[in-house]
């Protein structure tokens, strides 16, 4: 049970002069399961890494439960890591493995044999216990992993993409299992990943990061609804928000020709801002295919039946170049490849600053 | 159309020896069954893999079975250069008369103390070397180079080297240090032969161990050895509950390879205790009861015979452990 605080935390790595993490101000109240997200490069393992006190942190500092941790070792942090590759001990059975930080820690080892006992039934892993690491599958190797971490009940779970060895479907499933196990734990937890829809599955809130740099951090409704720029509004979600660089003509958007009705709170913000070219975002299930011919016209490229939902790549002609605009349908589709269709808006458009930023 | 004849079924090679033309013989294996196809291809891929290698095997042949058989033969002889009579086939009885022969029985001794020795030892500084050479420091290439230097001298330099530059009372270096000490110069080759002889087969074998539990060390996977940080460990203990455990089967492999070699030592012994008593190994006694001058080949060969046993016992062992590690790391 804990609360993290990272304040203006860097991470420089030695013959770098880019941060691999920067300032990052980041709060993580107690109980609440986050998530880090971003792509590859982007430090988000890095700034666990700085959590768990695997990396040494430049500047600033992290917090945990108001205690300054900074410059404390991983072993004086109280705080469990499940690393990607599990990092199982490969000598040690499963129960060996499971108690290995309580046998660190002087537990006696009666206790130790019930702690472990009990994690393993939280896990199904009690007919494992006397198995080596290399004789179990991909599945129970990741549920020794979180049990070596529940054992030792810390005050923070960290996380480092621990499901992105599993198979698809056994991705799926351990992702609810993990999340139920952390509200019935109520542990703080931090999770690392680089899956999107992992992110917005599990988190309470999601930080976005991109270039060591922190870009939002939000619920993951608010950050579907209400991106703050470019980036996180092309991260989340899939498939992606159609976005579409724009030149604004007579204070006004087109799309493919088609004018763009903004809310008027957003024409204000809008022409507050300098600038021509403008990003403007529609996400797929925000376009609908028009009967009467109005709207945007295009050409189908690409159709993704899904069977509960598709979605249809269609080319359009915006501002003398082509682009694709990806739209969703409900169900099963009529149109196929080859089709000549017009679009049109449904729902609630975004706009981007030239610099990025959301207006 | 060449075919190699090692590659055709008999029944094909019958047809290339009654001169009937090979397209014959193809269309002949058309008809044939799917499977007789697949086998026939098969024979050709094993011969493809085998051939390669058949140079190497005859020549080892020649230089060390043939030798070995000779061996062999002369142990069960009387064989001795210095007495005109022809050779007689005298059986077994070279190798009953060795439980009786304290000579034997003392270099067999010798051999078993100095090759435990040295390889334990040798064992040991190669893998407090490798902890240290395992972490990243400035030099640490040119360090690992340095240090393995020793392996790469000659035996026979490597025992003028210390016999003189270090043993040797008057120019030797350690004599030098205990006289600066106000201690009396000892001629270390003379009053501890063994132990000379073990320290400069350590000196040389350090770098070699080093090397294998370097490579085991290197082989960790890191995010174990941060794991084990996390979950509360101490530098020490993450060495003997982790790291060590790991390196069990380079320790074993280093073990072995290092004992199939020096328990064949000869050159060190030459060179820094000559015929002195009380470092004489069996290979050394071998060569002193035969080209050494006792010319006494059938005895000296049923000596060599049991050294090759004993290693043959060691290298079975050895690939035993070998193999384990392979398929542990699969």
């Amino acid at each position: 049970m804990a609360e993290v605080r990272y304040e203006a935390a860097s991470r420089i790595y030695p013959g770098s002069e880019i941060p691999a993490v920067n300032k990052l101000d980041l709060d993580i109240s107690n109980g609440e399961l986050l998530v880090l997200v971003g792509p590859s490069g982007s430090g988000k393992s890095t700034a666990l890494r700085m959590l768990a006190g695997l990396e040494t942190v430049n500047e600033g500092s992290i917090h945990i439960n108001d205690v300054d941790v900074t410059l404390k070792p991983p072993q004086d942090r109280d705080i469990a890591m499940v690393f990607q590759n599990y990092a199982l001990y490969p000598s040690m059975t499963v129960g060996e493995n499971m108690g290995f930080a309580l046998k660190q820690a002087k537990v006696p080892k009666e206790e130790r044999a019930a702690q472990v006992r009990e994690a393993a039934r939280i896990l199904d892993l009690e007919p494992y216990l006397d198995r080596k690491p290399k004789n179990l599958s991909g599945g129970q190797r990741q549920r020794v992993a979180m049990g070596r971490a529940i054992v030792r009940s810390p005050q923070v779970f960290l996380m480092d993409e621990p499901l992105s060895n599993l198979d698809a479907k056994l991705r799926v499933q351990t992702r609810t299992e993990l999340a139920d196990l952390q509200a019935r734990l109520g542990t703080t937890m931090v999770y690392v990943t680089h899956d999107q829809v992992e992110a917005m599955t599990m988190g309470h809130r999601v930080a976005v990061l991109k270039d060591g740099i922190l870009q939002q951090v939000a619920s993951p409704r608010e950050l579907y609804r209400r991106p703050k720029n470019r980036f996180v509004a092309g991260f989340i979600g899939s498939p992606a928000m159609n976005l579409l660089d724009v030149d604004r003509t007579d204070g006004q958007f087109r799309i493919a020709g088609t004018t763009i009705e903004l809310t008027d709170e957003m024409k204000a913000a809008a022409s507050a801002v300098e600038g021509t070219t403008f990003g403007v975002g529609v996400r797929p299930e925000h376009l609908k295919f028009t009967s009467d011919g109005s709207g945007m016209a295009g050409e189908v490229v690409v159709v993704e039946a899904l069977g509960s939902e598709s979605f249809l790549h269609v080319k359009v002609q915006h501002e003398g170049r082509d682009e694709l605009l990806v739209v969703h349908e409900a169900g099963d589709t009529d149109f196929g490849r080859g089709d000549n269709v017009t679009i049109a808006v449904t729902g609630p458009v975004h706009v981007f600053a030239p610099d990025g930023d959301s207006v | 159309m060449y075919v190699r004849p090692e590659l055709v079924s008999s029944s094909q090679l019958t047809i290339v020896k009654g001169g009937i033309v090979m397209s014959n013989a193809v269309a002949d294996s058309g008809q044939k069954s799917h499977a007789d196809e697949v086998k026939r291809l098969e024979r050709r891929e094993g011969w493809k893999r085998r051939l390669p290698i058949l140079p190497a095997l005859i020549f080892t042949i020649v230089v060390t079975q043939i030798p070995f058989l000779f061996t062999l033969f002369y142990s069960l002889t009387d064989w001795r250069l210095d007495k005109p009579e022809p050779r007689e086939f005298i059986g077994v009885e070279n190798y009953g008369s060795l439980p009786g022969d304290k000579f034997f029985r003392d270099a067999a001794w010798i051999s078993v103390q100095m090759t435990v020795m040295a390889v334990l030892l040798s064992l040991i500084v190669g893998t407090l070397l490798a902890i240290l050479l395992d972490r990243k420091f400035f030099g640490q290439g040119f360090v690992r180079t340095l240090l393995i230097t020793p392996f790469l001298v000659m035996p026979v330099v490597a025992g003028f080297m210390w016999k003189t530059q270090m043993f040797g009372a008057t120019f030797g270096i350690l004599n030098w240090i205990l006289n600066l000490f106000g201690f009396e110069s000892i001629e270390f080759a003379t009053k501890y032969p063994l132990a000379s002889v073990v320290v400069v087969l350590v000196w040389q074998w350090s770098p070699f161990m080093m090397l294998i539990v370097l490579a085991g060390l290197q082989g960790q996977d890191t995010s174990v050895l941060e794991a084990a940080r996390v979950d509360g460990a101490t530098s020490f203990g993450i060495f003997r509950q982790i790291t060590f455990p790991q390196l069990r089967p380079f320790l074993e492999l280093g073990t072995l390879l290092g004992a199939i070699y020096l328990i064949q030592v000869y050159d060190h012994i030459e060179v820094i205790v000559g015929g002195q008593p009380g470092a004489k190994n069996l290979p050394f006694y071998i060569a002193q009861r035969s080209i050494g001058g006792g010319n006494r080949f059938g005895l000296a060969s049923s000596y060599s015979i049991i050294v090759v046993i004993a290693s043959i016992i060691i290298a079975n062992i050895g690939l035993r452990v070998l193999s384990g590690l392979l398929e542990d790391d699969s």
